[in-house]
């Protein structure tokens, strides 16, 4: 476990270097995901111990955007000001979302069926 | 010895000023999201973020708490984006064997979803007359939200607005995916959770993984994939259109 977590905090400190000095656009975990990425496409192989790290982060990310979130409290009056626009758009959006990358899919990959 | 037991004021002055009681307040929101979301056998409309977000919201309004006040304490479980967002290397990197000889209608459906979901959101959101700040936490809304918020602080948005459009928009997808498909007559698994998890990133990946392990894998490799791309695009964007 502790290695795993070793590693990734190697990487993030890495990424938040590069973010600042090199890549100010680009957040700095970001740059840390690509390092370790391109890192284990070089290995070939996720070791035990960063592996249990990532699955525990994967399955919990919800919990670690909670506190963000909560600060929706203090945007209530703006949104419910313009609560017809926020939702129209959010649904009209992943509606045209899935079905233009659907449609992509379909167009380049033909209409493959399952074998299930 | 008599120990006389502090007043109940002085055990509440002492909790709410330490990490402790935002941190309590984080946790046990968020365990009985959790709860709720595996009693209602994992629907999308259950979702434990928004119920825990709920629930705190309502308890820091309750006890007159500021938000400035319960982040202090709880910004040790939010410190952890970061670290989260580095790890989501490794799902990343064991889904790219399924990227082989499907590369080119993975990107062309990737970049196409990632342009109409910033294109669409925030232009209706200019046309029915929201505000600009409501409209930068658009953009990043459908890359997943530890990215995202990363992405809404270098483009100068709100990482909230933008963490609640990003989980809104992950429920609605999970929930009207389906229907989309189906209208357009999308069947092969992997199309359908690759276009899922590009428009709704880690709640469209959960419920694609519990309809089909192959939707869920695809749905997987979409939500990293856009993950990244987003990340590097969306800011050069955002930067060069001002």
């Amino acid at each position: 476990m502790i290695s795993g977590l070793v590693q990734i905090l190697l990487f993030q400190g890495l990424g938040e270097l590069a973010s600042k000095f090199v890549l100010p656009l680009v957040p700095g975990p970001v740059i840390g995901l690509i390092g370790l990425l391109a890192y284990l496409l070089v290995t070939g192989s996720v070791g035990a111990s960063l592996d249990l790290v990532a699955s525990t982060f994967s399955q919990h990310l919800g919990l670690l955007f909670v506190p963000a979130a909560v600060g929706v409290v203090m945007f209530l009056p703006q949104l419910q000001a313009h609560g017809l626009a926020v939702l129209v758009a959010l649904v009209v959006s992943v509606l045209a979302t899935m079905g233009v990358s659907g449609l992509i899919l379909k167009a380049l990959a033909g209409g493959e069926t399952n074998e299930d | 010895m008599k120990t006389s037991f502090p007043p109940i004021a002085e055990i509440w002055v002492y909790l709410s000023g330490s990490p402790l009681l935002a941190l309590i307040l984080t946790l046990t929101a968020y365990q009985i999201g959790m709860l709720t979301y595996e009693k209602f056998n994992r629907n999308p409309l259950a979702n434990p973020v928004a119920i825990a977000v709920l629930i705190i919201a309502l308890a820091i309004t309750a006890i007159d708490m500021p938000y400035r006040t319960y982040f202090e304490g709880a910004q040790f479980v939010h410190f952890l984006l970061g670290t989260a967002t580095v790890s989501l290397a490794v799902p990343i990197f064991k889904g790219f064997r399924a990227l082989a000889g499907r590369m080119l209608p993975l990107f062309l459906a990737l970049i196409g979803g990632g342009v109409t979901s910033i294109v669409s959101a925030v232009g209706l959101a200019r046309l029915l007359g929201a505000d600009d700040a409501i409209i930068g936490g658009f953009y990043a809304k459908s890359v997943t939200a530890p990215i995202a918020m990363g992405v809404a602080e270098r483009i100068g948005s709100s990482p909230t607005l933008t963490a609640v459009f990003a989980v809104s928009t992950g429920i609605l997808g999970a929930v009207l995916g389906r229907f989309v498909f189906d209208f357009i007559g999308l069947r092969a698994w992997w199309q359908r959770g690759f276009a899922i998890g590009v428009a709704a990133h880690g709640i469209g990946t959960s419920r694609a993984f519990s309809v089909h392990p192959e939707a869920g894998t695809y749905a997987s490799l979409a939500m990293g994939l856009h993950g990244i791309l987003g990340a590097i695009l969306i800011p050069a964007c955002v930067s060069w259109l001002r």
